[in-house]
Parts: structure tokens; C-alpha cells; sequence
């Protein structure tokens, strides 16, 4: 640093003695300083390429639990204006909120699941998720028989046919978990339960942290790494805006039992598609529900993951 | 009021007009970094049209390098304190003058911190919504609520500290203590929690075994404490060497101590640590198997972990023995902890947490050469920050310039 | 060299090395992302919830073909068949149901067809009690040997139900037991499994000889 030269003031290190001098070295600084600038510019130059990455209006959107339902509206009209511009289908996109006396519970047979995936496939189609890069919310794990140490579970088979023998199926997704640890973690209220114990994601409120999948003991969050692609003719336009309203780079999202079929009264799109039956879903709260007699009369459910204490909505349970 | 603002106004100008001027050896350095903090730029911008897939990040392995990056210069930063306490509750007389090397340290480190939290974020256009009043801050439930309160806390307590002592200084004038002893005893334990809150954004989630475990927040003090500290015995010597600064080798063996009480403090926990996984040899025990030995043919990570442990074992043997006196072995062993605890700390500690995932799947890590650019960039950036407050700091303690000599 | 040469040399060269990289970011040289396999889309069969089979309930509720359903077509009511049986008791099909496949339990205790179809009726279904039961009503026979699956069935527990799970908002269906159960070999048939989950970060082959290689 300039404190080894033999002046003690560095100010005076720009009054130069020669007007010579002085001149070149202006010219030199000044060069660095444009071809550093030029190089600043340049190094942005990736930028252009950005394509509506945010508006004024999508910047200031409010939170969705303070917003009128004036305000509402007036964003669920420009998410239908934007799907069908983007994908030439004019969606119906709701805003559903949860029913009264209602709390939804799933319970999955792992003596009659397969493994067929096609639990993983029918939700993708439902909830419009990305294909390229692929999210999907369910894992199917083959598991060997006699275990339950997911460990041991592998991800990939790709079996001639299932089911195989030794071997059982546990599809996993969001537990939908009475104390769930990513809503606990999120620093800015994006997700949250709501009452009849679906935890949602206000995907225009995610910062992309990724706080929730690193608490989440399930796998069950995803994240956009990249703008998510859903090809035309494979978009579900009926979507709900806590639910499969299409997402945008750089969010999070998950399971949310379907939203937009559920807070209608339907099943979620993986219970109608499984062909063993093993999916069933319903309102806990019900005494003549499918749940409430799975619960009430099988002898062995469990929750996954009981001891770290996020207690599950989503039980698996074994015929006999 | 007007002339103390005018009188304020003079000395920023000054300060400011500082960091733009020096001899050669500045003028390089300061453009190697800048050359630098520009790869960085251009990588961040790429990243930031195409989304975090140009990282090697993934939804298995969730967090990587920036938040690796992030918790060990938290510690960093926390680490000034260990310049503090010596000063301001043992009265040390050897140090005092270089508390605000330290705090300076602290004030870069806190804005790389911030920086990598920042480039880690999937839409840093939502910032706001962080921030409290205007956004949704989840105080107290999210750990990450309290990191933003405890950081931006820190940096205000040391830009306050610093920048009230500087001027003082510069205006010849001896500082109150009401204004500012109260901050810095803040500001001690502050510096503890900062690292701690750091900690427990690990160690509060359930679903993680390897990061849920007590013993996280004690490591990382340790460690932080060795770190930062070895980093400061560097720092000072280079301006040592630059500038007329007098810096006492008494001052670098006091340091000295510190380090070696760390780091032997650090080691112990590690041992406790290895202890309890392998021993116990639970289910739980999967991450640090494939940190330490590799798991199911997956071993990315191995290789780092023992140079991690063999740079912090040479360090440890080296600070114990007399010989690192000599500034030469106590240096080695400066850069031995500092570069052990950074791979022991980051990557060691982040991305085993992931592996394998709640559902025992095994999908490894590896930074990109966009994402490396990027941190190679912040780091860049905080050396410059750190590099230009000291430009500035500096003629100022040393009286070459101050109000005396203002010619406005 | 002075320290003021020195200072000269140091700007030429970042001026130099800012230039360099002025120009190298505009050529986008480096830190391209990397090439990711293309993830194919999902076979739609994946995707619709047909189930098994299709039984003879729903073959009449799609009013689809249920000519096989006829069975006096082919034979006689006054003539009743006579079952045939070879020398380990299994049965001897007749060349025109030589598509059943013969496998109810794993015994052969069901080695009869009138344990299930009414011997005085073919197009009819009979209980071991004794009630007759038409061909659609198949359920209510299983039932009476399978009773706590028939229990779970008739809470919606057992198979498929679909529709509405709030049946004030609208309808439901339950799926009869032969929609997934062939009832002449009732075991779960199993099937290619759908495609399993494609991870973000694959390395792509560089080249075709390259993929062939491995």
C-alpha cells in the first residue's frame, strides 16, 4: 500500500510534479477504470436473455393471506391471461378455500400396492408439473421384505413386471404432517397448514430458500431449478392457485392432495388411478369415511418416520 | 448539526477518495481481485436467467457450496470477538490496537455472508418479502428469521464500533465510552450468537441425524475460533508487511494462544463426535460412513474429509509445539487450520447432511465451474471490502490523515 | 523501475486483462450449462385409471359387447353340461373356454364351475346357499366365502372407489370385484411398472460410439 512511499499524505499522491506525467497517468487510470466498466457491462451480458423473469405487478403481489378478494381475483385473472397465452388453453384457475368439518387423511395399503408408478405419472398429469427437468412428488421405494429401513429401498427399479417376489412397495409423498417441520422453518410464511390439514405453498411468496427440503424428513418439497416445461397438450386446466397452477423458476412445491379436486369434494388424482385400490383418502372427521374405517378397524398402521415427531396425516397400514 | 454533518461528509469523501489510490502493489492487487469479483458477476448472471441448474446442487442434495461457504464465514466473522475479549475484559494491552483489524474482518465477512445467502436464493427478487414489517418475517418459529436478525445486527454493531472509533480518531478526539463500550460488550456476545443461531439452523431439523446433534453448536465455535483467528495472525503480518503499521510479534503469540486452545478444543469435539456415530453405530450413522469411508461405492466426499482431518491434525501438533513461536510454523499451521475447517466446515458438514436423503437414496454433490466461479467471486469481494476498509483505516490510526490536515 | 512505472505497468496490464475479459464474456466462453439428457414424456397408459380388467358390470354400463355373457348362443338348456374331470380331479376344458385359465385359490377345491355359475341358469350366478344372483351381481358371491374382504369392499376399503369422497357434491363408483379380479384366477396379474424418476443432473453421452460403448 501506498504508505511505503515516502510521502505521508496520500492525497497529495494525486498532484503529480510533471503536467506531462500527470496527463499519462490520467489517461491510464482513466483506461482502466472504462475497460473495467466495459468488462462490468460485459459480464452482465447473460441478462439479456432473461425473459419475463418478474413485472412490477408480480414484484408487489401481496401475501396471500392479506389479500381482498378483489385482489384476488385480479391475480387469478392475469395467472389465467398468462397460461393461455403461454400454452393456448384458457384454464379455470380457483381459488378454493378449505371446507368446514373437514380434515383430510390418506391411508395406503401396503399389502395391495404393486409398484406400477402409475400413482407418480397420474400426478404429474394432474398437477401440472415440469417433464424436462422432471418433479414428481411421489417416490416409489421396493423395498426387501421384512425390512422397513428405507435405506434399503431402491428408487430405480425398472422391473419387467411388478410385483416381484421378496420384495413389497411403499409409494412416499408429502405426509401432510400435523407439526410439519418445513413450515416451521420457512422465514417467510410461503407455506403454511391449513385447517383441514393440507400444507400449501403460495408459490408467488417463495423466496427459493430451500430451508423446507432440507427440513422436510420425507423428500417430499421440490424445487424449480429451472424454468419448469409442460408440453401444451399435456396442461390440466383446472387448477387452483394454492394448488397446480403452473409454477415459475426458482420456487418450491409439493403434494397438496390435489386442491383442486379435493376442496371439491373429489379424490385426489392418485387414488383414481391406482389399479390395486391400495390409495384411499378421505375426511377423518367423518365417522362413515374410507379412513375412519381404516382406522378404526385395521389392526397395523403406521406413521413414517414416527420418532421425529411431525405426525403424519398419510398412514400406511397392511391388510391382516 | 449542519457542520457536524459537513465535518462527517469530509471524512467519508476522504476515506472514499483513499480506497482509490496506492502504490502499484494496490493497484494490482485490488485489480486481481476485482478481475475476479467480475468472473464472479458474469457467472451470477448467467445463474441468475437460467435458474440454480447451472449449480451441481439438486433436490436431493439441496444445499451446496454457497451455504457451505456461508456458515464457515459466519464463523469468521464471529471470530473477531476473540480480538475483543483479550482487549475489553482482560484489558491486553498487546492487542488493543488491532481490535478494529478484527471488527473490519467481521464487517467483510458479514457481507460475504450475505452475498452467498444471496446468490443461494431461487428468487432473489423476493427479498423482500424477508424483510420485517414490509414482508412476512417468521419470527421467532424459522431459524432463518433469527440468522437475518443476528447478522444484520452484527454488521450494524461493527460498522458502529469501527466507524465510531475511526472518527474519532481522525478528529483527534478521544471516543466516548457510553458510546461505544456498551456496543462492544453487545457485540461479544453477539459474535456468539451469530454462530450459534448459525448452527441451530442445522441442528433444529429432526429429519437430518447428521446435523441434529447438540454437539454442532459447540463444534462450530470451536472451529470458528480457530478459523478466524488464523486468519487474522495472516492478515495482520501481510499489513505488517505493507504498510508502517506496527504490529508486535507479541500481539501474533497472543493470537497464537487463542488458536491453539481452539483447535484443540475443536479436535476434542470432533473425536466426541466420531465417537458417538461409530460406536453407537445406529441406522443414524449413514451420512458420517459416507463422509468418513464412503458409502454403497459412493465416496465423493472422502478424499476432502481427511485432508480436512490431516490439515487439522499437522495444525494442531504444530500450534502445541514451541516451534510455531517462529512465525514461519505458526503460519503453516495458520493455513493448515484455516483451509482444514473450511473443508471440515463446509463441504464436510453441509453436504453429508444430504446424503444419503430421508428416503436413502444416494445422489452426490459437485460444485459446477459456474457455482465455483461464483464463490471464487464473493470470496474476491470480501477480500476487496476488507482490503479498502483497512486502505482506509489505516493512515487514519496512523494519524497521516485527519482533521489537522484537511485542506477543504 | 520506479514505483510510478511500476504503478503504469500494473494499469497497462489490467487494462489489458479487463479488455480480455470484456470480450471473452461477450463470447460466453465458458460456464455453458451442462447438456442434460432429454427426459422422454410418459406413455399416456401410465396415465389413464383404467383398471385390470373389465367386468361384466362394466361391459353393460359402457353398453359394450356382452355377447359372451350369452351362453345359450352355444348351449342348450335343456341339455346341462357335464363337467369333465382328468385323473389328478383338475378339470378338462372344452375347446371353446380353453381361454380360462383355471387357478382359483391354491387348491382345487374350486374345481367346479357350479361352486359359482348356476347350473339351471349359465347366464346366472349362484351362492352356496342357494340364492341366484345375476351375472353383474358378482360381489355379493365372493362375498360369501371372502367375507372380511367383502366387509372392506362394502366400506370402500377394499378395490378402487372414485369420484366424489364428499357424496353430498356428487357421485361415486366402486369397482366390482371381477373389474380387477379375473374370477376364474383372482390373483393380481402383474404388469410393466411405469418409468422410474430421471435424475436433474445426467451426464450425457458425448457421442453416439460412446453410448454404444457402454
Amino acid at each position: 500500500m501506498s504508505d511505503s512511499s515516502p510521502n505521508p499524505n496520500p492525497d497529495s499522491a494525486q498532484k503529480p510534479p510533471e503536467h506531462g506525467q500527470s496527463r499519462r497517468d490520467f489517461l491510464r487510470t482513466s483506461a482502466v477504470v472504462a475497460t473495467g466498466v466495459a468488462a462490468l457491462a460485459a459480464a452482465l451480458a447473460p441478462l439479456r436473455d432473461l425473459k419475463d423473469f418478474t413485472t412490477v405487478e408480480k414484484f408487489l403481489q401481496k401475501y396471500y393471506k392479506e389479500m381482498t378478494p378483489q385482489d384476488m381475483e385480479k391475480v387469478l385473472d392475469r395467472i389465467r391471461r398468462e397460461v393461455e397465452a403461454q400454452y393456448g388453453v384458457r384454464p379455470t384457475v380457483q381459488d378454493l378455500k378449505p371446507m368446514n368439518g373437514v380434515e383430510f387423511v390418506y391411508c395406503l395399503n401396503l399389502t395391495r400396492c404393486i409398484g406400477c408408478r402409475k400413482c407418480v405419472h397420474a400426478c404429474v398429469a394432474e398437477n401440472n408439473q415440469s417433464r424436462d427437468p422432471e418433479i414428481q412428488y411421489i417416490r416409489v421405494l421396493r423395498m426387501p421384505h421384512g425390512s422397513l429401513d428405507l435405506e434399503k429401498g431402491e428408487h430405480n427399479y425398472d422391473s419387467e413386471q411388478v410385483p416381484e417376489k421378496n420384495y413389497f412397495y411403499m409409494p412416499i409423498q408429502c405426509q401432510q404432517c400435523r407439526n410439519p417441520a418445513c413450515v416451521k422453518v420457512c422465514p417467510t410464511k410461503a407455506t403454511w397448514q391449513d385447517k383441514d390439514g393440507i400444507t400449501v405453498i403460495d408459490y408467488d411468496w417463495c423466496i427459493g430458500c430451500r430451508y423446507c427440503e432440507a427440513a422436510c424428513p420425507y423428500f417430499a418439497r421440490r424445487f424449480n431449478w429451472t424454468r419448469p416445461t409442460i408440453p401444451k397438450d399435456r396442461l390440466n386446466p383446472n387448477m387452483a392457485y394454492l394448488g397446480n397452477r403452473p409454477r415459475r423458476q426458482g420456487v418450491m412445491e409439493k403434494c397438496h392432495f390435489c386442491i383442486q379436486r379435493t376442496r371439491a369434494g373429489r379424490y385426489p388424482a392418485c387414488v383414481e388411478v391406482c389399479p390395486a385400490g391400495a390409495r384411499k383418502f378421505g375426511n377423518v372427521l367423518d365417522p362413515e369415511s374410507e379412513v375412519s374405517y381404516i382406522l378404526r378397524n385395521k389392526r397395523v398402521f403406521i406413521q413414517l418416520k414416527e420418532e421425529v415427531g411431525t405426525s403424519p396425516r398419510f398412514y400406511y397400514y397392511f391388510d391382516v | 448539526m449542519m457542520k457536524a454533518a459537513k465535518n462527517y461528509w469530509i471524512f467519508v469523501n476522504r476515506c472514499a477518495r483513499l480506497a482509490f489510490v496506492g502504490d502499484w502493489r494496490y493497484y494490482a492487487w485490488m485489480g486481481f481481485l476485482t478481475i475476479f469479483v467480475l468472473l464472479g458477476i458474469n457467472a451470477y448472471a448467467k445463474q441468475f436467467v437460467s435458474g440454480l441448474i447451472t449449480t451441481g446442487m439438486s433436490d436431493q442434495v439441496s444445499w451446496g457450496v454457497y451455504i457451505a461457504n456461508f456458515t464457515f464465514i459466519v464463523g469468521v466473522a464471529a471470530a473477531a470477538a476473540m480480538l475483543v475479549i483479550p482487549v475489553y475484559v482482560y484489558a491486553n494491552e498487546e492487542l488493543h490496537d488491532l481490535v478494529i483489524f478484527g471488527e473490519l474482518l467481521a464487517v467483510s465477512a458479514i457481507v460475504m455472508c450475505l452475498s452467498f445467502v444471496t446468490v443461494d436464493l431461487g428468487r432473489p427478487d423476493r427479498f423482500w418479502h424477508l424483510i420485517p414489517g414490509i414482508g412476512q418475517f417468521n419470527f421467532p418459529h424459522s431459524m432463518l428469521s433469527w440468522d437475518v436478525i443476528v447478522l444484520n445486527g452484527y454488521l450494524l454493531l461493527n460498522v458502529h464500533i469501527c466507524g465510531y472509533l475511526l472518527y474519532c480518531r481522525y478528529q483527534g478526539r478521544k471516543p466516548a465510552r457510553w458510546f461505544y463500550i456498551p456496543f462492544v460488550f453487545i457485540a461479544i456476545g453477539w459474535a456468539i450468537s451469530i454462530h450459534t443461531v448459525t448452527a441451530f439452523l442445522y441442528v433444529g431439523l429432526g429429519g437430518r441425524p447428521f446435523w441434529n446433534s447438540s454437539i454442532v453448536g459447540p463444534r462450530f465455535i470451536a472451529s470458528a475460533f480457530t478459523a478466524g483467528p488464523s486468519l487474522i495472525i495472516l492478515a495482520l503480518q501481510v499489513i505488517r508487511n505493507v504498510t508502517a503499521y506496527r504490529i508486535t510479534d507479541k500481539a501474533l503469540l497472543t493470537l497464537r494462544s487463542i488458536v491453539q486452545v481452539s483447535m484443540l478444543i475443536n479436535v476434542f469435539l470432533l473425536v466426541n463426535e466420531i465417537f458417538k456415530e461409530f460406536y453407537s453405530g445406529t441406522m443414524h450413522v449413514a451420512s458420517s460412513k459416507y463422509l468418513f469411508f464412503g458409502l454403497h461405492g459412493h465416496h465423493a466426499l472422502v478424499p476432502w474429509i481427511w485432508t480436512a482431518i490431516a490439515c487439522n491434525m499437522i495444525a494442531m501438533f504444530l500450534l502445541i509445539l514451541p516451534i510455531s513461536r517462529s512465525l514461519k510454523y505458526l503460519n503453516v499451521a495458520c493455513v493448515l487450520a484455516f483451509v482444514g475447517i473450511w473443508i471440515e466446515k463446509g463441504m464436510g458438514l453441509v453436504v453429508p447432511g444430504f446424503i444419503p436423503t430421508p428416503l436413502g437414496e444416494i445422489v452426490e454433490y459437485s460444485p459446477t465451474l459456474n457455482e465455483a466461479l461464483i464463490c471464487i467471486g464473493i470470496w474476491c469481494f470480501g477480500f476487496l471490502c476488507y482490503t479498502t476498509l483497512l486502505r482506509m483505516a489505516i493512515p487514519i490510526l496512523q494519524g497521516q490523515i485527519s482533521k489537522a490536515n484537511e485542506t477543504a | 523501475m520506479n514505483s510510478r512505472s511500476k504503478t503504469s505497468t500494473v494499469l497497462v496490464v489490467l487494462t489489458l486483462g479487463f479488455c480480455f475479459l470484456a470480450c471473452s464474456f461477450l463470447l460466453n466462453l465458458w460456464g455453458h450449462p451442462a447438456l442434460r439428457a432429454p427426459v422422454p414424456l410418459v406413455d399416456l397408459a401410465f396415465i389413464e385409471p383404467s383398471t385390470a380388467r373389465l367386468s361384466a358390470a362394466d361391459l353393460i354400463k359402457a353398453k359394450a359387447d356382452t355377447s359372451n355373457f350369452e351362453c345359450y348362443t352355444c348351449h342348450d338348456k335343456k341339455n346341462p353340461v357335464k363337467i369333465k374331470y382328468d385323473t389328478n380331479e383338475m378339470i378338462i376344458l372344452p375347446t371353446e373356454h380353453q381361454d380360462l385359465k383355471m387357478g382359483h385359490g391354491r387348491h382345487n377345491r374350486n374345481n367346479n364351475c357350479f361352486n359359482c355359475h348356476n347350473e339351471k341358469n349359465l347366464e346366472s350366478l349362484q351362492t352356496r346357499d342357494g340364492r341366484e344372483l345375476k351375472i353383474e351381481e358378482s360381489p355379493q358371491l365372493c362375498g360369501s366365502c371372502h367375507g372380511p374382504t367383502f366387509r372392506d369392499w362394502e366400506a370402500g376399503v377394499h378395490g378402487r372407489v372414485s369420484g366424489y369422497w364428499n357424496r353430498a357434491m356428487g357421485g361415486f363408483e366402486r369397482k366390482t370385484c371381477p373389474s380387477c379380479h379375473d374370477p376364474h384366477s383372482p390373483k393380481f396379474p402383474p404388469r410393466k411398472p411405469a418409468p422410474g424418476p430421471h435424475a436433474l443432473h445426467t451426464a450425457v453421452a458425448s457421442s453416439p460410439a460412446e453410448q454404444e460403448h457402454h
